[in-house]
């Protein structure tokens, strides 16, 4: 019986890792070797690797990816730890009306917003800046919403403790509140930092200029443009880039997960 | 010196009733004194306008004759214990004491020396070092506590502190709280719907009920002198046993309860003359466990009736026991050695020098 579980386990993760596996060997295989369901690199190679780095300017898009999707991310948290302290614990008029159309802008499929969003930055002059870039997302319904539920469910007396010894609301939401919800501040953090990082078609459309393109976007259009003269090993080295950052941000917040989770868990 | 003042102190929270309707209470210096009342009366919302945490939607709050409506609550100079102690979860037991004063600025040697000094006081030095979770109840309350002592306010508020702790543990806190009110010198306003509480703790006591001051007196006061029915029931264990019935309106002034079984003849008790004005009304006849005796008591006026015996409680120091009348029952304490016959009815002697009357409409002490 238990046999059977660990072997039913031991699939599930296989099918799950097997396509990373393949991706990381198919990088490393000469073109010959990549049409092989291997596990090990045909032919092994780094110069797929050396391809990509000389016809694009993958270090700069790093960089660009890295402080967008920082700066981004922080602001997420910023922003969406205020916005959500004011919806659950503040009282005011209209809050409810407020966070139900915050709710409803969840709803909305980006494909919505895309041309709106576009027109707004090409009018406040945005366009191949940064701003394009951050701007839209610093907002994160899904942060708001997740802030809110976490501060509601903290007891009222907290707050009022902190209050009488003398905090403001500010210290009261970074310096009090915050470090007790680190499983959800560290679930947005993900979530946005992911989620940002992956994020093609925005950049897409809002840069064109080189010098301040993101990862994703690069790749992109190394791949689907000329530049990767249809070669699939260089197409897959570049993806790796791309996913190898992903990876070790999330290797890192997995063990503290997994710690936070074990000491805020049920205990009183 | 720090005296507080509410001056009809009303309150209502947005859109909702009053729940607090005009509440004027003076809190003297040094004085412990403890808000008492069943469960939704209001102590807790009274308790918060103090300490600045609710607004305050009529009336005044004079702290040392100081208007302190409008004041943030670390500016009241007031220091507050809540009931599930409000530890910062994430700060260790020194952080949580010092917290407060850091945010005050005042220098790190002073912080040191305040904390420790109150560690010392209430025997928590050795946890300083540890986490809220890694503590049990009662030593979580000593934090609280001491969290509060730090601050050397003027004003201390209690919210209900010892409700989350166990019966044993809750005794030794009470007298310690005795023992700190001395040693502080500290004017302290403690919330609590734990009657013994407030009989054991308080210099005075604030009855509320409903959002309204019912009385406010010293507990021996209160226990001798309700001014309400509510008052008499609420205060002491177990509570005043309650006759409903009517005075006679002609004739020798009698008390005859709803169902006639008890018949009480007053004319010559010391509670005639303020009865006259009562006479044919229905009032409610009341009178205290221990004012029910087997042996005559001495005093000016007695009533004799035999009863029938439904439960014993023997306490090992008294023994109560339970008599079914026609309008609920009665509840005698009689002394330790008293040993039941059941079937066998009791010759209970009623001490009516120590009886309470009230109108049975308003439920105010005649
Ligand atoms: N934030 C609030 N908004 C609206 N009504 C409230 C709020 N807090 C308390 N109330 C109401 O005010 C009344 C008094 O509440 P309060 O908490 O002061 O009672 P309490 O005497 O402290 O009771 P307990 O002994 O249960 O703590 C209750 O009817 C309660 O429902
Ligand atoms: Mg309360």
């Amino acid at each position: 019986m238990k046999l059977l579980r660990y072997a039913l386990l031991l699939l599930a993760a296989l099918s799950f890792i097997y396509p990373f596996v393949w991706m990381i060997s198919a990088s490393l295989s000469s073109e010959q070797g990549i049409g092989s369901l291997t596990l090990l690199p045909v032919g092994l190679t780094i110069s797929n690797y050396t391809t990509v780095f000389e016809r694009i300017p993958l270090g700069r898009a790093f960089l660009n990816s890295l402080f967008v999707a920082l700066v981004t991310t922080g602001l997420v948290l910023v922003l969406g730890a205020m916005v959500g302290y004011a919806l659950a614990r503040l009282r005011f008029r209209g809050r409810d009306l407020i966070f139900y159309l915050i709710i409803f802008t969840m709803t909305l499929p980006f494909q919505i917003t895309l041309i709106p969003n576009y027109i707004t930055m090409v009018k406040l002059g945005w366009v191949d800046t940064y701003f394009a870039l951050i701007v839209p997302f610093v907002m994160n319904s899904l942060a708001v919403l997740l802030f809110r539920q976490a501060f509601a469910s903290l007891p009222q007396a907290l707050i009022d403790a902190a209050r009488i010894d003398g905090c403001g609301e500010l210290r009261i939401i970074f310096q009090i509140l915050l470090p007790n919800i680190v499983p959800t501040v560290l679930t947005i953090t993900i979530l946005t930092f992911m989620g940002l990082w992956n994020e093609a078609l925005w950049p897409l459309i809002v840069i064109r200029d080189e010098s301040t393109m993101t990862m994703p976007q690069m790749v992109t259009l190394f791949s689907v443009g000329g530049r990767a003269d249809a070669q699939l090993g260089v197409k897959i080295a570049a993806a790796v880039m791309l996913a190898l950052p992903i990876l070790v941000v999330y290797l890192f917040f997995q063990k503290h997960f997994i710690r936070s989770m074990a000491s805020s868990g049920l205990k009183d | 010196m720090a005296e507080v003042k509410l001056v009809h102190v009303a309150k209502a929270y947005e859109n909702g009733p009053r729940v607090i309707r005009n509440a004027t209470i003076t809190v003297q210096d040094r004085e412990f004194l403890v808000l008492v009342g069943p469960s939704g009366c209001g102590k807790s919302t009274l308790l918060r306008m103090i300490a600045g945490l609710e607004d305050i939607t009529d009336g005044d709050l004079l702290i040392d004759g100081k208007r302190m409506n409008d004041v943030p609550p670390k500016d009241r100079d007031i220091a507050m214990v809540f009931q599930n102690y409000a530890l910062y979860p994430h700060m260790t037991v020194y952080e949580n004491m010092a917290f407060g004063l850091k945010l005050a600025g005042l220098p790190k040697d002073d912080i040191r020396q305040r904390v420790s000094r109150a560690a010392q006081l209430l025997e928590i030095d050795a946890l300083l070092d540890r986490k809220p979770k890694d503590m049990s109840g009662g030593q979580r309350q000593r934090v609280a506590i001491g969290r509060a002592i730090v601050r050397n306010p003027k004003v201390f508020l209690f919210d209900e502190p010892l409700s989350n702790l166990d019966a044993k543990l809750r005794v030794q806190t009470r007298i310690e709280l005795q023992k700190l009110h001395r040693e502080l010198n500290a004017t302290i306003i403690y919330v609590t719907h734990d009657q013994v509480e407030a009989m054991t703790l308080g210099d005075r006591i604030v009855v509320l009920r409903d959002g309204d001051v019912v009385q406010q007196d010293t507990p021996i006061n209160l226990y001798n002198q309700p001014a309400t029915q509510f008052v008499a029931g609420f205060i002491g264990t177990p509570p005043m046993n309650f006759v409903p019935g009517r005075l006679s309106e002609t004739g020798p002034l009698y008390f005859t309860s709803t169902g006639g079984q008890v018949q009480i003849d007053l004319s010559n008790s010391q509670p005639a003359a303020r009865l006259q004005a009562h006479r044919g009304k229905p009032v409610t006849f009341g009178i205290r466990a221990e004012h029910l005796s087997e042996q005559p008591p001495a005093a000016q006026s007695v009533h004799e009736q035999a009863l029938a015996v439904e439960a014993v409680e023997n306490m090992g120091n008294e023994t109560l026991v339970y008599c079914p009348i026609d309008t609920g029952q009665l509840i005698a304490r009689l002394p330790a050695g008293y040993v039941a016959s059941f079937g066998q009815p009791i010759r209970l002697f009623w001490n009516l020098d120590k009886a309470h009357f009230f109108d049975a409409q308003t439920g105010q002490a005649i």
